[in-house]
């Protein structure tokens, strides 16, 4: 059987039972109702032969002749035998069994017998017509009467009966079906509440709740559910009040840090100007100062930039941007110019504009071809593509490529792929920087290969009409 | 006045005491000469004291907040004010440059970038002088760098005079936000558009009859500001 | 499930229609014959004595009663009913009783002849299959208590 839904199963179940309750029954009335009225034909049939009988008993002639049996045949009706030693009177059409004619002879009883003849069914009755002394001692008087009577009639009844019987349970059957159809509707109805409520919860309107009914399980799951929502939504309020802490969190650190760097910045730009004067050591460790606080400054303000892309407060400038304008301001004001080639595919040189927040694309743009020109050999090539809906900045070199234990963790935050390379200028969040920006627009970055013998590729994608 | 020559007398606002310190020694390296305040309340009677050629002004003070301190210089002086701010995108910013100020640099903020954006300020010269330009009830001195408005004198702050010499230069012509970042801001490709828009906004207040309906800075949607035609 | 509705399909056909059955009893055998009817009359010695007529079949009751009035023939016995050329008997039958109404005044029998009739009665009674329990009341032609007795034959009836 195909997986049925609950309803369906409720409702077979309740029909099968109901139906099956309701055939038994009129089968097992009809049958007792049959087997009465078979008894009672067969008493009364009986009575009248036997009575019969009686009446005209006195009146013939013993020991009998054949008229006196002819009588007595004729008294009993059609059908009919009476023997009386070798005579015989009238005919049971064959049907006497053996043991019929045995009970009677042998006994003092009137018998009977219901056979199946010619497809129908027949009552035997046979019987000895006794001879009452004045004493009241009976003996056999050697007269034996036989009667068939058809029965077919009381079959027609029997059969009559046990159509309307049937006719009954088979009315149960739609009762049964719109009841159950009811009694699963109640059961049900409270199940899809919940699940409609289940629904919306999942959809995220955690407001969503159902009014518990009754106190079965069912109403006991309601309140379970409940319970469920109210501790996610819990949750959910806990998370953003987290949420809210690590913005302001983020928000105080930056404050607190952009000051001393700035004094920091500021006196490390009049150290520099004053090497001149100093001894080696105090010149080397004043370079080193140098060096290291623009670092700082440059991690720090990473560490800003991905802070607020975690609190969910980056926040886009759009404008209208020259795409391919922007890519040579970008590589024109690192002096990258005459070590990258700028390639773009037709009709993307003629004003392809962009809705982008122009720092942002300046960073990405920055960010792989300084990647190139760092890990990767020249040709470094920037390919500009653009189709109605997209713009693809591709950035490709033709150095060792990446290996393949490093894509998938590429963009990773401070992933260095190789260990030796610490001390790259690089604060190792460049590329995860380049993604959350990408993001941001609704666009993407993806890190590969460009396949035998080539170097890296690096392919940006942008939305034209900005997110 | 031109002060091309690198000495520039600038008065700068900023709580933390280090970094006063730090950015008086690199501006002071630079040739500049900086006297500093420690508070808003303080700045403004040194500024009435002794009015200085620029001021840079921290906007997160104590006490009189940095944005109301720049309104009221603004309310007695044209004198150019540069912000320190902590971010570049924050109404800070926007806060600022409503208030009046001229330009802002994000802390942590190099000496070298500052010094730059301090002489970009100053520069009061906008291209060559060509004479008087006279539109309507506008009239443009580009020698003696003044403005004056029906006969009366304007006041304009030098990168709100810079912005209409240049835009006045070729009236008519549209000027992308681009380049007036570059020509009266000398900011890179990255600069912050918003400057402009902020200084129109100040430059239509004080030359325009209704600010909703301009005559001389008009805007071109889409593409940037034009002058005129009148 | 096949399975169940296919014993439930048998067993409902089962039980539907008239069975054949084996030979079951239905009750008393009818009785009635006899070679003649037993007439009472009153031997030598005073004693009431059955005569058997070879009537050769029994008859009813009037027909018995009313040979009984006609007399005890040659056969040594003789009745203690006087003679009368009316022999017609009225009997009516009942579950409870059955009624003669004799052409006779009470005078025209002795007690043995009352018992006479009774018996003759009774005799044919039980012999047709009747109750020997059953009691008879005769009904003489002139009034008397006599007619409301309701009597028993001693030979016949039961107890006593």
């Amino acid at each position: 059987m195909r997986r049925l839904g609950l309803r369906a199963r409720l409702v077979v179940a309740f029909v099968l039972v109901t139906v099956l309750g309701a055939a038994a029954a009129a089968w097992s009335s009809a049958g007792s109702a049959s087997a009465a009225l078979v008894t009672a034909t067969q008493a009364r049939l009986c009575e009248s032969i036997a009575g019969q009988v009686g009446a005209v008993a006195p009146q013939l002639t013993y020991p009998p002749d054949q008229e006196a049996l002819d009588r007595l045949r004729a008294a009993v009706g059609p059908d009919t035998l009476v023997t009386y030693r070798g005579l015989r009177s009238g005919t049971d059409n064959g049907l006497a069994t053996g043991a019929l004619r045995a009970a009677v002879r042998n006994g003092d009883r009137l018998v009977t017998q219901r056979v199946t003849a010619g497809d129908r069914p027949w009552l035997l009755v046979g019987t000895p017509v006794m001879i009452t002394a004045p004493d009241g001692t009976r003996t056999a008087s050697g007269i034996e009467v036989y009667a068939v009577r058809d029965l077919t009639a009381v079959e027609a009844q029997i059969d009559d009966l046990t159509r309307s019987a049937a006719t009954t349970a088979a009315l149960a059957l739609p009762l049964a079906l719109l009841l159950a159809l009811l009694a699963a509707g109640s059961v049900l109805r409270p199940v899809r509440t919940l699940r409609d409520t289940a629904r919306r919860l999942a959809a995220g309107d955690l407001d969503a709740r159902s009014p518990p009914r009754g106190a079965d399980e069912l109403a006991e799951l309601t309140a379970t559910v409940n319970e469920m929502a109210e501790s996610v939504q819990a949750s959910m309020a806990a998370m953003r009040r987290m949420q809210a802490d690590a913005r302001r969190f983020a928000a105080d650190v930056s404050h607190e840090l952009r000051t001393p760097l700035s004094t920091l910045t500021a006196v490390v730009e009049v150290l520099a100007a004053t090497t001149d004067g100093m001894a080696p050591d105090a010149r080397e460790s004043a370079q080193l100062a140098i060096t290291e606080t623009h670092r700082l400054v440059r991690l720090v303000e990473d560490l800003m930039e991905v802070s607020r892309f975690d609190a969910g407060t980056a926040h886009l400038r759009v404008e209208e941007v020259d795409v391919a304008g922007a890519v040579r301001d970008c590589l024109r004001a690192r002096g990258w110019l005459d070590r990258v080639e700028l390639v773009a595919a037709d009709g993307v040189e003629s004003r392809v504009v962009l809705r982008a927040d122009r720092r942002r694309l300046d960073v990405m743009v920055a960010n792989l071809v300084g990647n190139a020109l760092r890990h990767g050999a020249p040709p470094v090539r920037v390919h500009v593509r653009a189709d109605p809906a997209w713009v693809w900045l591709e950035v490709t070199d033709g150095g060792p490529g990446l290996p393949e234990h490093v894509l998938p963790h590429v963009f990773d935050r401070f992933y260095k792929a190789d260990a030796a390379r610490t001390r790259t200028p690089g604060s190792g969040l460049g590329l995860a920087i380049a993604l959350e920006n990408a993001r941001l627009h609704g666009g993407d970055v993806t890190a590969g290969n460009t396949g035998a013998g080539g170097g890296a590729r690096f392919v940006l994608r942008l939305p034209r009409e900005g997110v | 006045m031109d002060i091309l020559d690198g000495v520039a007398a600038i008065l700068l606002i900023e709580d933390d005491p280090l970094l006063r310190r730090g950015l008086q020694l690199a501006l002071g390296r630079h040739g500049h000469d900086v006297r500093t305040a420690g508070a808003g309340e303080e700045g403004l009677r040194e500024l009435r004291a002794d009015l200085p050629d620029l001021v840079v002004l921290d906007l997160m003070l104590p006490g009189v907040d940095g944005i109301e301190v720049c309104r009221r210089i603004r309310a007695t002086s044209e004198v150019p004010v540069i912000m320190l701010t902590a971010r570049g995108d924050d109404f800070d910013v926007v806060g600022g440059l409503a208030a009046g100020a001229d330009d802002y640099v994000v802390k942590p903020a190099q000496p070298t970038v500052l010094d730059a954006r301090i002489r970009a300020v100053l520069r009061r010269a906008a291209g060559t002088a060509d004479g008087v330009r006279v539109h309507g009830d506008l009239r443009i001195d580009t020698t003696a760098l003044t403005v004056s408005l029906r006969g009366g004198p304007v006041a304009l702050t030098p990168t709100e005079l810079r912005l209409l010499l240049t835009l006045s230069r070729a009236p008519g012509r549209v000027f992308s936000r681009q380049q007036l970042l570059e020509e009266v801001w000398e900011h890179d490709y990255l600069g912050d558009s918003r400057l402009v828009d902020n200084c129109v906004q100040r430059l239509r207040a004080k030359i325009e009859a209704s600010a909703a309906n301009p005559e001389y800075v008009r805007t071109v949607r889409g593409f940037g500001y034009r002058f005129g035609p009148v | 499930m096949r399975r169940i509705w296919l014993v439930a399909t048998v067993l409902l056909l089962a039980g539907c229609g008239v069975e054949p059955s084996g030979v079951t009893d239905g009750g008393d055998a009818p009785t009635g014959v006899a070679p003649g009817v037993t007439l009472y009359f009153v031997d030598g010695q005073g004693v009431l004595t059955p005569q058997p007529r070879g009537s050769d079949h029994l008859g009813t009751i009037t027909e018995a009663v009313s040979l009984l009035l006609t007399g005890p023939g040659t056969s040594g016995l003789h009745t203690e009913i006087a003679p009368t050329d009316m022999t017609r008997v009225v009997v009516t039958t009942t579950p409870d009783l059955i009624q003669l109404v004799v052409p006779l005044t009470v005078r025209d029998v002795t007690p043995l002849g009352i018992d006479q009739l009774v018996c003759t009665a009774l005799g044919v009674h039980v012999q047709s299959g009747g109750s020997r329990r059953m009691v008879v009341r005769v009904r003489f032609t002139l009034a008397t208590p006599e007619s409301d007795r309701l009597r028993t034959c001693p030979l016949i009836s039961p107890g006593r």
